[in-house]
């Protein structure tokens, strides 16, 4: 009972803030000298009465609170409105998100399998050449310009033939087996994947090393040690148990960031993303695709945070209360 | 251990350092100059011609008969089409995509430029009536019959109500009156214009639509119809009459089109045309993603600009594809001087305002630094309103090259003096001013940068300021609190009267002195009342004979009073894979104008 | 003293440390070393690749640095354009020239890394830009870090009401994904703005994004430092309350500030390359290696003329040597701490 009474708060808490945001980026959005529809105005034969009947579509004409409160609610109806070209913003998130969601899915879990075992194994032969190294080559992946690296990728891809040139899916996808569906997707995505890899490895590496060597440094390692239990003992029973719990927290800040750290990558690679989409929106003052990619964005910041929390909770009974 | 192995690296380093200092002079072998063929002697196929076989009205291609089947894939740059009503379609993906499902009644001879019939058989002129005769027999692709209903419901109830995207109804709305249609029988349609009216003739390209397919949604009302044929519908409902139908449509990454087996045109053995079996459009992001499609294989078609075209030039004889010059774009480079009134300073106005200051400024860009550092010898420099390629271009404006002392010797005569390498107007005003242009483009803001450095030159002081693209368009066209920008428009080679929004002086795209909407013209300037009338005058005379000295004259108003100072034209060079046959480019339509036309012919 | 010795025992971090000064020496100088000015512009040599120097020359003799000058060839059927050395005159390469570090005598070009499209030197507008990219973090963070202490500071030792609202509205800020956040703000930027002010505007907008995360941690730090006896004793003595946060708490929250300082330059030299290559960070013609990179995209700019690159070399080796640099001060200063930017 208690576990539905914490969540259901936490639920309740998110709404003060989804307001918050939503005022914040509604205001500076409508702020911006952006015109939503400069494409229309220079087109030579677009029509002052065309350009006029958009500007009401949009409701452009009338005051920004208007706007804000017209767009709010809307929103609370599940209703996310048009975009400045008409479309529907509900198809165009809709078509985004699963291949988001796999690009996304795909960076968690090649980080994670790679840069927990290198900060466990860094912490555990901590200020070793190894540790040095490993520390100097993960930080080179986080000083390159993301969208640089994916344009050398790029060219790399050119160069060899390896792999497709961005996209997601071949031309004639659709007349594949169900097997070469897959080989083509992983072709598409190994690149963008790689990029985004390398960029959050060293985070992910960094942290797990000092949460390892907080464990490691305890009372009860120490004890555990002295109990004479094997050193492979002491490392994978205690010591790893709890020098994950604090990345489980971690986990949804990271899927939130991938969402706006994945934007430029997604955009080189031509990756057909709600990284790109909001970037090419945002670019636009396209505000009604922006604010629900915002808003959509907030939420799953919080799902993931919340979800953390539970997973937590479940790992680690002190966590409560 | 640890020691030798630091002063090791450290040796090494300093070896590096030293080898990189010392170089020995050995003089530089350049490459040979490969000297290229001239571009072939296109030998182009006669015009269509009318065949009628077993009652269908059929259009025959004269171009070498091919082999069916194949795939061609070419890219579109952008986010894709946005609708696939082509009624509805506001920018060029969108009307490309529709253009390839929907035919209109007639289309634009790739070669001369003239009006020539497509979805109709034949039209016949007679002053301001119109008689188009439709083709027996030709279906959509649900299979019923293409009727004058399907003409006189495209019209009256599409463009002439309003309907999605009315540039169409404005440009037919003559002395404010819409043409009026007739149906004479079920293949004869006349329309009727209230004055004879030049440009009329080729608005019969809008694409003809099925009237019982659109029907339904047209009548309840603009919301419904502008979300119909979004981009998701199903394709296989969608009825058309184009050459392709929509196969799939993947968001962000590609259309795809497969040929419409039941099209009307036919080839010289009376096979149905098209030749390929699937058009695909990659969805690209930018020109960068494009080259890249196209090393690797990944599209047919590619259009080269700047230093790209010596590399793919020097490739080309061992490579898979073969480029085409199409000559000078339709697009146009300029900058343009703000002569509002309003919102541009006075003291600024009054310089803006003098034609011997904008003389100034003309003469002292060098327009050809900007072909050869900007785009790599890949263009033209352009001194006239209307595109190198249009029909109606002034050949007696010959341009001039840069020239400082002319232009200081303009500024003089405007009454400015220089005093230390500083310009002050007569009133002992330093002369300052902003530019802007649209900022991540790459070659504008290199030309920004050159007539910055020309115009300093004169003892100006310019700031430069490149803003985002949608935010620049906003000050052009809104706020109007701008000075000087550089912009590029597209334009057409054949109808000049398309640019009546830019040129007449409440067209909404009128740049150079954007008024207000409901301005009541009381203030246009005597050039400007001669352009209002000369746009209002061209579109009335019929030929070609008659109307070419007003658009001359509208060309040389602009050269002489210098609004807008045009800069270049990039020059188009085209490259498509060899095994691709039927390929007939033309200044003016380019090189896929005949996708139908187009088939795959063994390796060469 | 102690303290940079103890964190120079790392190698790498002192390595990193040595660059760092150069680079900064370097752009410091800039106007000084810099064969040319930031605007200087040749047109007639517009992507010129590097000038070759040579120190032996055609005899095979050991020489004094020497270079010739480019001339440009048109070649109108392969559209191509051509260097050539004009092998007619050598120029030596000379110090202290026409009051500059190096050059060589007049008439004579010496571009060491080649030119841009406007025909600029690139070698000389690396050191221009490096003065934008090398220090638009640094002021960044003198806008942060004053708003996240001050903003956690009150926030922390208040409480109550007041640390929730601040707080739902520093997670607010925090939960808007920063690289729009950044796009949204730099497209709203005045346009008639100097480019002291777009700069001045752009540190200012970075600054905007990083407070929240900042003032979050701020304040975690204060909450448990204000139940500490000195302030209570404080308290107690009738001091002022913005007297305490100033004086004593936020002090103690000084080897942390350290930490973030040095760990988030990068990020910031990062951010601005990410939007020049939007196009909405430091514009033209004034140089920062983002919107020098910029141009570095294009296909053929990578594969003929590579001295494009250079400033994603420097950006990569600046990135690197910071991240360094702050992993020994971070150990140094709380070697268990998992504190990230």
């Amino acid at each position: 009972m208690e576990f539905f009474k914490y969540i259901s708060k936490r639920v309740l808490q998110t709404i003060p803030l989804l307001i918050i945001v939503s005022l914040i980026s509604f205001f500076i959005i409508r702020l911006s000298p952006v015109d939503p529809l400069a494409e229309l105005r220079l087109n030579p034969s677009i029509s002052q009465e065309t350009l006029n009947k958009e500007i009401r579509r949009l409701n452009l004409d009338k005051p920004i609170y208007i706007q804000y409160f017209s767009w709010a609610k809307s929103f609370v109806k599940g209703d996310l409105g048009y975009t400045s070209a008409g479309e529907k913003v509900s198809t165009k998130l809709k078509e985004r998100i699963p291949n988001t969601l796999l690009l996304t899915l795909v960076v968690i879990f090649m980080t994670w399998s790679v840069g927990i075992p290198l900060g466990i194994i860094s912490a555990y032969k901590k200020e070793t050449a190894f540790d040095r190294i490993l520390t100097v080559l993960s930080s080179i992946g986080m000083a390159i310009p993301s969208f640089f690296f994916a344009i050398l990728m790029l060219i790399f891809a050119v160069k060899t033939g390896w792999f497709p040139v961005g996209g997601l899916t071949s031309y004639n996808f659709n007349e594949m087996s169900f097997g070469g569906k897959i080989v083509d997707i992983t072709r598409h995505l190994v690149l963008p994947a790689f990029v985004l890899f390398t960029i959050s490895l060293s985070g992910l590496q960094r942290q797990m090393r000092a949460n390892m060597l907080e464990v490691l440094d305890s009372d009860y390692v120490k004890f555990a040690r002295a109990k004479g239990l094997s050193e492979g003992k002491v490392v994978f029973k205690h010591a790893l148990r709890n020098a994950i719990n604090p990345m489980i927290t971690l986990l949804g800040f990271e899927f939130a960031g991938l969402l706006s750290g994945a934007a430029l990558t997604e955009y080189v690679f031509q990756y057909p993303g709600l990284g790109r989409l909001i970037l090419e929106a945002v670019m636009k003052s396209d505000i009604n695709l922006v604010m629900a990619s915002l808003m959509m964005g907030t939420i799953m910041l919080i799902l993931g945070n919340l979800l953390a929390d539970i997973l937590l909770m479940i790992t680690d009974p002190r966590v409560r209360g | 251990m640890k020691k030798i192995l630091i002063w090791g690296f450290i040796i090494i380093l300093l070896g590096l350092c030293a080898k990189s200092c010392i170089r020995r002079d050995i003089p530089e072998t350049y490459p040979k100059n490969i000297i290229n063929s001239e571009l072939e002697n296109i030998a182009y196929p006669d015009t269509n011609k009318n065949v009628t076989i077993n009652g269908v009205d059929y259009l025959q291609s004269q171009a070498p008969v091919g082999v069916f089947g194949g795939e061609l894939v070419i890219s579109t740059i952008g986010e894709g089409p946005k609708t696939f009503n082509p009624c509805n379609s506001k920018d060029n993906t969108s009307s490309s995509m529709a253009g390839m499902m929907y035919d209109g009644l007639v289309t634009t001879d790739p070669r001369t430029g003239d009006v020539i019939p497509q979805l109709a058989k034949s039209f016949s002129i007679d002053g301001n009536e119109y008689m188009i005769n439709l083709r027996r027999g030709i279906k959509w692709s649900d299979g019923k019959p293409i009727t004058a209903d399907d003409v006189i419901y495209t019209y009256e109830e599409i463009v002439f109500a309003g309907l999605g995207n009315t540039a169409t109804r404005d440009m037919m709305m003559i002395g404010g009156k819409l043409p009026v249609l007739e149906k004479i029988d079920d293949y004869t349609v006349k329309f009727t214009t209230s004055k004879p009216f030049a440009p009329f003739l080729r608005m019969l390209s809008y694409q003809i639509v099925p009237k019982h397919y659109f029907k339904p949604y047209s009548d309840k009302g603009e919301s419904v119809f502008n979300a119909f044929l979004s981009p998701n519908t199903n394709p296989q409902e969608i009825v058309t009459n184009g050459a392709f139908r929509l196969k799939e449509y993947v968001a962000a990454q590609r259309v795809v089109f497969v040929r419409n087996p039941d099209y009307y045109k036919i080839n010289t053995q009376e096979e149905k045309l098209p030749y390929l079996d699937k058009l695909v459009y990659l969805i690209v992001g930018d020109t960068n993603n494009e080259i890249l499609k196209f090393e690797a294989k990944e599209i047919d078609v590619l259009g080269i600009r700047g230093s790209n075209v010596a590399r793919y030039k020097i490739k080309e004889p061992t490579s898979d594809y073969t480029m085409y010059n199409l000559g000078a774009d339709t697009g146009t480079m300029f900058l343009v001087i703000n002569l509002n009134k309003d919102k541009v300073k006075p003291i600024k106005h009054k310089w803006f305002s003098n034609r011997d200051f904008r003389a100034a400024i003309d003469w002292a860009i060098d327009r050809k630094a900007m072909v050869q550092n900007v785009a790599q010898g890949v263009a033209e420099p352009l001194f006239t309103a209307e595109s190198l390629n249009s029909i109606y271009l002034n050949k007696y404006i010959k341009g001039h090259p840069s020239d400082k002392n002319v232009a200081l010797n303009s500024l003089e005569k405007a009454g400015f003096k220089i005093k230390d390498g500083i310009l002050y107007d007569s009133d002992g005003n330093r002369v300052e001013f902003d530019l802007y242009t649209n900022a991540g483009a790459l070659e504008r803001e290199a030309i920004g940068v050159m007539v910055k450095q020309d115009l300093e030159d004169l003892g100006m002081k310019v700031n430069f300021k490149p803003i985002e693209f949608n935010s620049l368009v906003n000050k052009l066209t809104n706020t109007r609190d701008w000075d000087m920008a550089i912009m590029g428009l597209t334009g057409s080679p054949l109808e000049p009267h398309d640019g009546k929004n830019v040129w007449q002086s409440s067209g909404p795209l009128h740049l150079f002195n954007q008024r207000p909407q409901g301005w009541n013209g009381n203030d246009r300037l005597e050039w400007e009342k001669e352009l209002d009338e000369i746009f209002e005058e061209g579109a009335l005379k019929l030929t070609f004979e008659e109307r070419k000295p007003l658009y001359d004259r509208y060309q040389t108003i602009i050269y002489d009073q210098k609004p807008i100072i045009y800069l270049y034209s990039p020059i188009r060079i085209t490259a498509i894979r060899n095994k691709f046959k039927n390929i007939f480019p033309t200044p003016l339509s380019g090189l896929l104008y005949n996708l139908d036309e187009i088939y795959i012919g063994g390796k060469e | 003293m102690e303290a940079l010795k103890k964190i120079f025992k790392d190698k790498f971090a002192f390595t990193a440390f040595i660059i760092l000064t150069i680079l900064y020496i370097i752009i410091l100088f800039a106007d000084f070393i810099a064969p040319y000015s930031s605007s200087y512009s040749d047109r007639e040599m517009s992507y010129a690749p590097p000038s070759k120097v040579y120190t032996i020359n055609e005899k095979g003799k050991l020489s004094l640095p020497y270079t010739y000058n480019y001339i440009r060839e048109y070649e109108p059927t392969l559209m191509q354009t051509i260097y050539k050395q004009d092998r007619s005159k050598k120029y030596f390469i000379k110090p202290f020239i026409n009051g500059h570090l190096f050059g060589v005598e007049n008439g004579g070009k010496l571009y060491l890394l080649g030119t841009d499209i406007n025909g600029r030197d690139v070698f000389s507008r690396l050191l221009f830009g490096g003065r934008i990219s090398m220090t638009v973090g640094f002021l960044s963070l003198f806008v942060v870090f004053p708003i996240g202490l001050l903003y956690g500071g009150i926030s922390g030792y208040f409480g109550g009401i007041v640390d929730t609202l601040m707080m739902r509205f520093a997670e607010a800020v925090m939960a808007i994904p920063s690289f729009y956040l950044l796009i949204i703000l730099a497209a709203i930027l005045p346009s008639g703005m100097t480019s002291v002010q777009r700069f001045a505007l752009i540190v200012v907008i970075l600054a905007l994004i990083g407070w929240a995360g900042f003032a979050r941690v701020v304040r975690g730090m204060v909450l448990s430092i204000k139940k500490e006896d000195f302030v209570l004793a404080e308290k107690v003595m009738g001091a002022s309350n913005l007297r305490i946060i100033l004086k004593h708490i936020l002090p103690q929250t000084m080897s942390y500030v350290i930490i973030a300082m040095t760990l988030s330059v990068p990020s910031y030299i990062l951010a601005e390359s990410g939007l020049s290559f939007l196009g909405l960070g430091i514009q033209q013609p004034d140089a920062s290696w983002g919107n020098m990179l910029k141009e570095a995209q294009e296909f053929t700019n990578i594969l003929y003329r590579p001295w494009l690159l250079t400033p994603g070399l420097l950006i990569f080796i600046a990135v690197l040597s910071f991240n360094l640099l702050g992993d020994a001060v971070r150990d140094y200063l709380d070697p268990k701490s998992n504190s990230q930017s």
